[in-house]
């Protein structure tokens, strides 16, 4: 239990450190989007004017101290104010209609990669002598050294544009009302393919290699012999005696992929025009939606702690040596 | 009537290394009667390990066994299916290995790990399993609620005796123990060596023991064998072995520890290091080290002789 309380403090300061770099950042930089809207105005909006823009955007006067306490204050109330881009709706209802688009391609695409990737890599370090062992490793590594986008733009080209198997953009088919029928899931789950199985190819290898070299090191140790020795079923002594102890190391890893999954997300999101965060944060940057742009790293920074926080406690569930 | 259970007949093993193969263990012959307790002595690298391991077939590459037969009531274990071979695993012999604290998978209960090896050879149910691996600690001594703890929160006797328990589980008729109780200290020892003794008249069980200690298995052993880079060089019955050896090398391993009672002496050992299996000497193995070296041992290799009944060694000298 004080384990999940040291890690809990952890990251809570972690984000509050994160949060405070949010709000200096845009702050550093010149300029704020009223003045890009002044300059596209090109010089008709007189200071009054100026003033009365920011106002309605929620934009602070006043020190800088009495700005981080009022952000601060915004942050832990979600209340973030309009988006400029998209005025007047508020930006934490951008983010949230986004949000869960993202979590489903960042999380589904590692969990998917994970599974076939430690179940590779499992087998692959069983048999690391033979055919399989010695030729899918090498070939995962090759499929993995390609960057996300190219992948995502190469799968984009064959499935989409060549052989119009599947969409090409949108998360689901404009046409059908969203709900929980057949025909949303199906096409939700049809414009997934492309985004997804780009992430997903592109993430495998991670999993084999992270799996098969703790596998390798587990498979000496003195008691996958002597389960050996018991004569049980090789499929037993390898999932449950050597992949139950490799898995450890390899859940430390995955905290660190989250962050690795949600940038990959926000890349593949815009080639494949995916309703998703990464598709907003692009618009956001080039409208100078400083509020947007805020919300959206704040909300990348907790989903990333959130998702190191489940992975610690699925490693407490894995290691009962850590609990105590 | 006095047909042994275990029979290997010129059995060698081979590790094949970028530098050559090396024999660890060199057309060794011996067997074990039911009931029996068989002893292996031998300083490190000298190939009783490596032969513990092949008899229940756990060598790996780069080991590999060129030649030789292990006769298990008659059944080559080497010519095995692999469904055989998993009978023959824990339902016929099981393995005590060197260390209690490796030997069990950190994050699998004790309980799992007595039950499935139930589970994998006998068709009963779980609850029954689970009824037999409360039996079974009882037996080596340890309360029934320890089924449910992790190894990490039992001591290193105790793990120990977790490891036995495994082993006794299916009842069989032989138990390889590769230095059962190296990792622990005297007190620890020789409660464990007690029980077993127990045991063994209980179950009647052969064992195969594996140590370096020749005190130890003075005690415990029917018979010793001594190995020097993989050769058995000297098998007999424990009394002799121990008190009156024939060949030089297990005159020397036996005076390389101190008498517990009479007058302090010092110790002479075996001067010089055990050989390079990769480059052995000419003619017997032994012969830089030997004090008795003659011509002949730095010619020919000598074979073991028959010096009374049951009770061989292979030197020159005798």
């Amino acid at each position: 239990m004080s384990f999940l309380l040291r890690r809990l403090s952890f990251y809570f300061t972690a984000f509050l450190i994160a949060i405070s770099f949010n709000f200096l950042l845009p702050r550093m930089m010149p300029g704020d989007p009223v003045e890009a809207m002044f300059a596209a105005a090109q010089g008709k909006m007189d200071p009054a004017q100026m003033d009365a823009v920011r106002e309605m955007y929620g934009f602070m006067d006043g020190s800088l101290f009495e700005q981080y306490i009022s952000y601060i204050q915004s942050v832990f109330t979600l209340d973030l104010g309009p988006s400029v881009l998209m005025f007047p709706i508020d930006v934490t209802t951008v983010v949230g209609m986004s949000l869960p688009w993202t979590m489903f391609l960042a999380l589904g695409s590692l969990i998917v990669a994970l599974i076939i990737g430690v179940s590779i890599g499992t087998y692959a370090s069983y048999r690391r002598e033979g055919f399989f062992g010695q030729f899918v490793p090498p070939f995962l590594a090759f499929l993995s050294n390609f960057p996300y986008i190219v992948t995502a733009l190469l799968l984009f080209y064959f499935f989409g544009l060549q052989l119009e198997l599947l969409p090409l953009a949108y998360t689901y088919d404009p046409a059908i009302d969203p709900g929980f029928t057949l025909e949303f899931i199906g096409s939700v789950l049809k414009h997934a393919i492309l985004p997804m199985g780009s992430m997903i190819l592109v993430g495998i290898a991670t999993w084999v290699f992270n799996m098969r070299n703790a596998m390798i090191n587990v498979l000496g140790e003195d008691y996958v012999t002597m389960a050996e020795a018991k004569g049980l079923s090789s499929y037993r002594v390898m999932y449950r005696y050597a992949g139950r102890n490799a898995i450890l190391p390899v859940a430390t890893a995955i905290a660190m992929a989250i962050g690795f999954s949600f940038a990959g997300s926000i890349m593949t999101e815009v080639v494949f025009n995916y309703q998703g965060l990464g598709n907003i944060l692009l618009k956001g940057i080039m409208a100078r939606d400083y509020p947007l742009i805020q919300a959206i790293l704040l909300i990348l920074v907790s989903a990333v702690l959130t998702a190191n926080f489940i992975a610690d406690l699925l490693y407490v569930w894995l290691d009962p040596r850590i609990s105590k | 009537m006095n047909k042994p259970l275990l029979e290997i007949n010129n059995l060698c093993v081979d590790y094949v290394s970028p530098n050559g193969i090396a024999r660890a263990v060199n057309n060794v012959s011996l067997s074990i009667k039911p009931g029996e307790t068989l002893g292996i002595a031998g300083e490190s690298g000298c190939g009783k390990s490596t032969l513990a391991f092949a008899i229940a077939r756990l060598h790996r590459a780069p080991g590999l066994i060129p030649e030789g037969e292990i006769l298990y009531n008659g059944k080559d274990v080497l010519k095995m299916s692999d469904k055989e071979l998993r009978d023959f695993r824990w339902n016929d012999a099981s393995v005590v290995f060197q260390s209690a604290m490796n030997s069990l998978n950190p994050v699998i209960t004790i309980g799992e790990q007595l039950t499935d090896v139930i589970l994998a050879h006998k068709k009963i149910t779980v609850k029954a399993a689970t009824e037999k691996a409360v039996e079974l600690l009882a037996i080596v001594g340890l309360p029934g609620d320890r089924l449910k703890s992790f190894p990490h929160q039992l001591s290193g006797g105790m793990r120990q005796r977790v490891v036995i328990a495994i082993a006794l589980a299916l009842e069989p008729k032989l138990i390889i123990m590769d230095e059962p109780t190296t990792a622990l200290d005297v007190v620890v020892e020789r409660e464990i060596l007690n029980e077993l003794y127990d045991l063994k008249e209980k179950f009647g069980f052969s064992i195969l023991f594996i140590s370096h200690d020749l005190s130890l298995m003075g005690e415990i052993a029917d018979r010793i064998g001594v190995m020097y880079a993989g050769n058995l060089i000297e098998i007999g019955d424990a009394k002799t072995v121990f008190t009156n050896p024939s060949h030089p090398y297990t005159k020397g391993l036996i005076s390389s520890f101190p008498t517990i009672h009479g007058p302090k002496e010092r110790l002479y050992g075996i001067p010089g290091d055990p050989v390079n299996l990769l480059h052995l000497p000419e003619g017997c193995n032994f012969n830089p080290r030997c004090g008795d070296c003659m011509d002949i041992c730095k010619k020919d290799e000598p074979q073991l002789i028959e010096l009374s009944v049951d009770y061989k060694a292979a030197c020159y000298k005798l």
